[in-house]
């Protein structure tokens, strides 16, 4: 029916809407969240036509004319309305959201480099926490799993890597220990009554992780143990000192000590497994 | 189980004004103390994740559906907040009055049981005697003639893991189902609890331990075995009230002396 009615517009108007399939399905997806959002005053009303009764309207509008006067006192509302929807959801689709329609078709570089750019942006205000910016909030709304999935793999093949014996179980260990252990710490402020969103913790404390990245980095490279002391203590700091504001003020005041311990000893024993590991 | 909530519930009932025939078990026995803080069941129940004390009027909202022994509640945080109702204050409270045995670590922690301590104490000993039994090799290995690399060995926090939470948690168990065979009524979160702050005093001990001279480390370990081992015995002497317990008692004395020497033997050879 849907597929008529294109081939009758393709012959009739040559419409835009020679499109392929894919693209026909996109604009009904996108079509649902792009008539709410923009604040339109033309009718409330046609905010609930296009999603589902453009394939539909077109068919359906004789029938009701003769009888909506006679039987329903809002029908001729809606019928004069029906007419000019169809058109306009199929043009305003790939013309009111630059993204929205597109994610399905776009290049694979362009996803990558969107994941990328928030995994950068999250990095940068949390482990750089700036005391000016003006958003405080949007790592915590913006919160992403690819970052910290990066963070902790990373961190075990750089372990591993710099293990001279058991590299496998080195890996599984600091894998394990990582992962298990933020979704641990996690469970532990709610249960303390705390206040924190799973997956928003899961993200913080996946990216703090990242000066201990850096310091496996220069710890595998330079095998010292002073330097490895050195640079062991000054990221685990700077880790510690990201994670804190978060962590302190998901729970009470009289609890905060106890949120905070199992964070450190987290980042201790990560800390001396890197500078152990030889 | 009811005659024990018989004489429990007896101010309740005064208050009431007539026998609670209908309320459930649970209600009538949570008006006096914090709700199943006196745990005897353990799957725990909805209504746990409330903070603090009930009063006679909130029992009746909403938990309609409220058993005892269900397990509705056990795959939802809020029912077991309730073991973790704790502040950083009684934590270092209780953390002390493990260091020191004396009979009454039950009657102190009887309202409010916590398995925050049990979780964390076992948590920080795996670590620890993984990294400090690291530590130890590496020491002796810098004194010793032989010019063998040393190499951190990573099984030494799988085995410290298994050892240390299978100990935490199984051996309160086997005395919990133990005891209740034999005819006394305990709580094994209390146990749990119990169990897990008489892990403490080892923590202390493994950063001694790391001395690499052998008869140190024997003096402490029995020192650290003596000093938890009597902390064990005695509370559960003054927490069962049977009094033919000798066996289990020296069984506790044993496991403990048993998890000391194992520490020592495995980890600070």
């Amino acid at each position: 029916m849907s597929q008529t009615q294109h081939d009758h517009n393709d012959t009739v108007a040559l419409h835009p809407s020679s499109q392929s399939d894919i693209d026909e399905i996109e604009n009904l997806i996108n079509a649902g969240p792009s008539s709410v959002l923009p604040a339109k005053p033309p009718s409330p009303t046609r905010a609930s036509i296009p999603v589902s009764s453009s394939p539909f309207i077109p068919s359906n509008i004789p029938p009701p004319h003769p009888s909506a006067p006679t039987s329903y006192s809002n029908k001729p509302v809606f019928v004069p309305q029906a007419p000019p929807p169809p058109p306009p959801p199929t043009s305003h689709g790939p013309s009111g959201f630059g993204s929205g329609p597109n994610t399905l078709t776009e290049p694979v570089w362009d996803t990558v480099k969107r994941d990328l750019s928030r995994i950068v942006s999250n990095l940068k205000l949390v482990v750089f926490p700036n005391p000016y910016r003006e958003d405080p909030g949007k790592a915590m709304r913006d919160w992403d799993l690819w970052g910290p999935f990066f963070f902790i793999v990373f961190l075990g093949l750089t372990l591993s890597w710099s293990a001279s014996v058991k590299k496998s179980e080195v890996f599984a260990v600091a894998f394990a220990l990582l992962a298990a252990g933020a979704v641990i710490l996690t469970l532990n402020v709610l249960l303390l009554g705390g206040h924190i969103i799973f997956f928003q913790s899961l993200s913080l404390l996946g990216y703090c992780l990242f000066p201990l990245d850096v310091g496996a980095l220069i710890c595998m490279l330079k095998d010292n143990v002073v330097l490895k002391l050195v640079v062991v203590g000054v990221t685990l700091a700077w880790s510690s000192w990201a994670a804190y504001p978060f962590m302190s003020t998901a729970v009470s005041p009289g609890r905060k000590a106890l949120a905070l311990y199992p964070v450190l000893l987290m980042y201790v024993s990560v800390g001396f497994l890197i500078i152990a590991i030889n | 189980m009811s005659s024990d909530e018989s004489y429990t519930s007896l101010p309740t009932s005064h208050l009431l004004g007539s026998v609670p025939a209908v309320i459930s078990e649970e209600k009538v026995t949570s008006a006096a103390h914090i709700p199943e803080a006196n745990l005897q069941i353990f799957p725990p129940n909805n209504n746990g994740g409330r903070q603090g004390y009930q009063t006679m009027a909130s029992p009746s909202e909403g938990d309609g559906q409220q058993y005892p022994n269900s397990w509705k509640g056990v795959f939802s945080i809020s029912s077991y907040t309730q073991y973790f109702n704790v502040d950083t204050d009684v934590v270092l409270n209780r953390l002390t009055s493990s260091l020191f045995p004396s009979g009454d670590f039950f009657s102190k922690i009887d309202a409010n049981p916590d398995l925050y301590g049990l979780v964390w104490i076992s948590t920080t000993l795996v670590f620890l005697i993984a990294s400090l039994g690291n530590c130890g090799t590496y020491l002796m290995q810098k004194r010793s003639i032989s010019n063998n690399p040393w190499s951190f060995d990573v099984s030494y926090i799988n085995m410290a893991a298994g050892a240390v939470y299978g100990y935490a948690l199984l051996v309160p168990m086997v005395f919990y189902f133990l005891l209740q065979y034999l005819g006394s009524n305990v709580s094994l979160v209390r146990f749990w609890c119990m169990w897990g702050y008489s892990l403490f005093i080892f923590i202390l001990s493994s950063f001694l331990l790391v001395i690499p001279v052998e008869f140190i480390r024997w003096t402490i370990i029995l020192i650290a075995g003596a000093a938890s081992a009597s902390f064990v015995t005695l509370n559960l002497r003054s927490y069962s009230q049977m009094n033919d317990l000798t066996v289990v008692l020296v069984a506790a004395c044993v496991l403990q002396y048993g998890l000391a020497f194992f520490i020592k033997m495995w980890f600070f050879a």
